[in-house]
């Protein structure tokens, strides 16, 4: 039992690194980003990439892929989700989607279909209570409970931070300041892939690292946002962690439902924000 | 006097609606102007032309001489037209005091933070204290700088949003239904405070009702079906028959 519960913990860290990014996105452009799970796959094969090429340790090799993936989402943000806003939401899941396929086969020509293979870079068992649980995923959570705090304090304590959250209130405010927000989104777009490219690297040594693996995620993180509400930096946190560990407890006893769990979940989230909600408020 | 904002042949259709009808307008720097007309007239949708909300589907905008026909939102803002919305729009997730900040960060750093000291800076920073201080004061809200935003009241609120455009240092306000939804009280503030801004600042302001804007406005224009019918001074207008038939119905009396 303790092992499900740290690995609900685990699945909840990645969850809430991948969703970050996509959270923010919808909250500041109103922009549904399915690109993002390329630029999480690419990540990785990236990281076995410059891992491989310079015999790297986990580490390096994953900040050079962290650094390596920058221009690219920051090319993403500027010629393809810069072009989509304001425009039907739609539309932006059509490009969006069609990216994250092409760039999908992209690295199956590349590197074929087959999982890579990532070790542990973490060994190390720690015994708590007689049950030895392994600390790499201990580490993957605090990594995920560091980043959301330096996250918040960022956004509560610097200018960029303000204005994003200010954005998210309400872009058009904003511009009426004279603060020309686009510059603002491209920073937050590459922070949010930088973040869920960590996320893909950390996870990939227990999980696989294979070129659907950004589109099994996007799917489950996209509950994430939506239960968490779309643009709430706490809401998706907490979101990622509940889900998470929801996926966990569900697979432990029935496997095929972990997912199915999630989504139930999301649902029910919509239909109590749209349908029960509003007739509560009312009386 | 210079003229500050003109606008030509200014046009806007959505869809097969014609929202804004050809409006020739112009403004002199200094002066208090009113736009008056009944819902659906077209006002916010001309506000928003001037302020670059929307692009015109036809026409000029100038502002001080330039042509800002095609200019985005936020640099009009930076060049001086600030407005306000009718709905008060004030950042609610942020404090009555960063909520002033924001508003000033635009004259400290260039808008692009290139640095990463600008990027990680921290929001409350001395040289805008004291910009920040004088607008929340010219409005009497400097008591409630540390709040939280939600907390304040709707007329609060609409004055915070008026404090955060006097601290753009704009050299034209378009005041979008400033007194809407506001009590008697505090009604009677915000057109004391647009007094005491006549002069200073160029003003223009939409309202649907003619009687608060009599004494306010130098000049005062009538939009109906998206082209102003009539411009002149108040009293003027009052007398003028088409506005009379269209704005209340023939010879009814005034709200």
């Amino acid at each position: 039992m303790f092992e499900t519960i740290l690995y609900g913990f685990t699945i909840g860290a990645v969850l809430y690194l991948f969703s970050i990014g996509l959270s923010l996105t919808f909250g500041t452009m109103h922009i549904i980003n399915f690109a993002h799970a390329l630029v999480y796959t690419l990540g990785v094969y990236s990281f076995i990439g410059f891992r491989d090429a310079l015999s790297l340790g986990f580490v390096p090799a994953m900040l050079i892929a962290v650094v390596a993936m920058v221009p690219l989402a920051w090319a993403i943000e500027r010629f393809v989700i810069r072009r989509l806003y304001g425009e039907r939401l739609d539309y932006a899941i059509i490009a969006t989607y069609a990216l994250l396929l092409i760039g999908t086969d992209l690295i199956k020509v590349v590197f074929g279909t087959l999982p890579q293979s990532i070790n542990v870079p973490i060994h190390v068992s720690v015994n708590v209570a007689g049950v030895g649980i392994s600390l790499y995923r201990i580490i993957i959570v605090l990594v995920a409970v560091l980043i959301f705090l330096g996250l918040r304090q960022f956004f509560r304590k610097t200018v960029v931070g303000q204005i994003v959250v200010a954005a998210l209130e309400d872009n058009e405010g904003v511009r009426c300041l004279g603060i020309n927000i686009s510059t603002y989104f491209s920073i937050v777009f590459v922070i949010g892939s930088a973040l869920a490219i960590i996320g893909g690297i950390l996870y990939a040594p227990i999980s696989t690292a294979e070129p659907y693996m950004g589109m099994h995620i996007l799917l489950l993180a996209f509950s994430v946002v939506i239960v968490g509400g779309m643009g709430s930096l706490t809401g998706t946190f907490y979101a990622s962690f509940a889900l998470g560990m929801l996926m966990a407890l569900v697979g432990r006893f029935w496997a095929g439902g972990a997912n199915a769990a999630v989504f139930l979940t999301m649902a029910l989230v919509i239909i109590y924000r749209h349908t029960i909600k509003p007739r509560l408020h009312r009386r | 006097m210079a003229v500050l904002l003109e606008s030509q042949g200014l046009t806007k259709n959505f869809g097969k609606l014609r929202a804004v009808n050809g409006v020739d307008y112009s403004i002199e720097e200094g002066k208090t102007y009113g736009i008056i007309g009944p819902n659906g007239s077209g006002k916010t949708t001309f506000f928003n032309l001037l302020s670059g909300f929307h692009q015109p589907s036809s026409g000029q905008v100038r502002f001080d001489g330039k042509d800002i026909t095609n200019t985005e939102s936020f640099v009009r803002t930076g060049m001086g037209v600030a407005r306000t919305f009718q709905l008060v729009s004030v950042f609610e997730s942020l404090s009555v005091w960063e909520n002033l900040v924001l508003s000033t960060l635009r004259f400290k750093q260039s808008s692009y933070p290139r640095a990463l000291p600008f990027f990680f800076r921290k929001a409350n920073q001395e040289e805008s204290l004291e910009d920040c201080f004088t607008a929340l004061e010219t409005v009497g809200l400097a008591g409630k700088a540390e709040k939280p935003t939600t907390v304040l009241s709707y007329g609060d609120k609409r004055l915070l949003e008026i404090a955060i455009v006097l601290s753009l240092k704009p050299r034209l306000l378009l005041l979008d239904e400033p007194f809407a939804g506001l009590s008697d009280y505090e009604i009677g503030f915000i057109m004391e405070l647009i007094q005491s801004l006549s002069g200073k600042f160029t003003q223009i302001i939409i309202e649907h009702k003619i009687s608060k804007l009599i004494t306010l406005v130098e000049k005062l224009s009538v939009l109906h079906n998206g082209s102003i019918i009539c411009a002149d001074v108040p009293e003027a207008v009052l007398e003028n028959a088409e506005v009379r038939n269209v704005y209340w119905g023939r010879g009814a009396g005034c709200d």
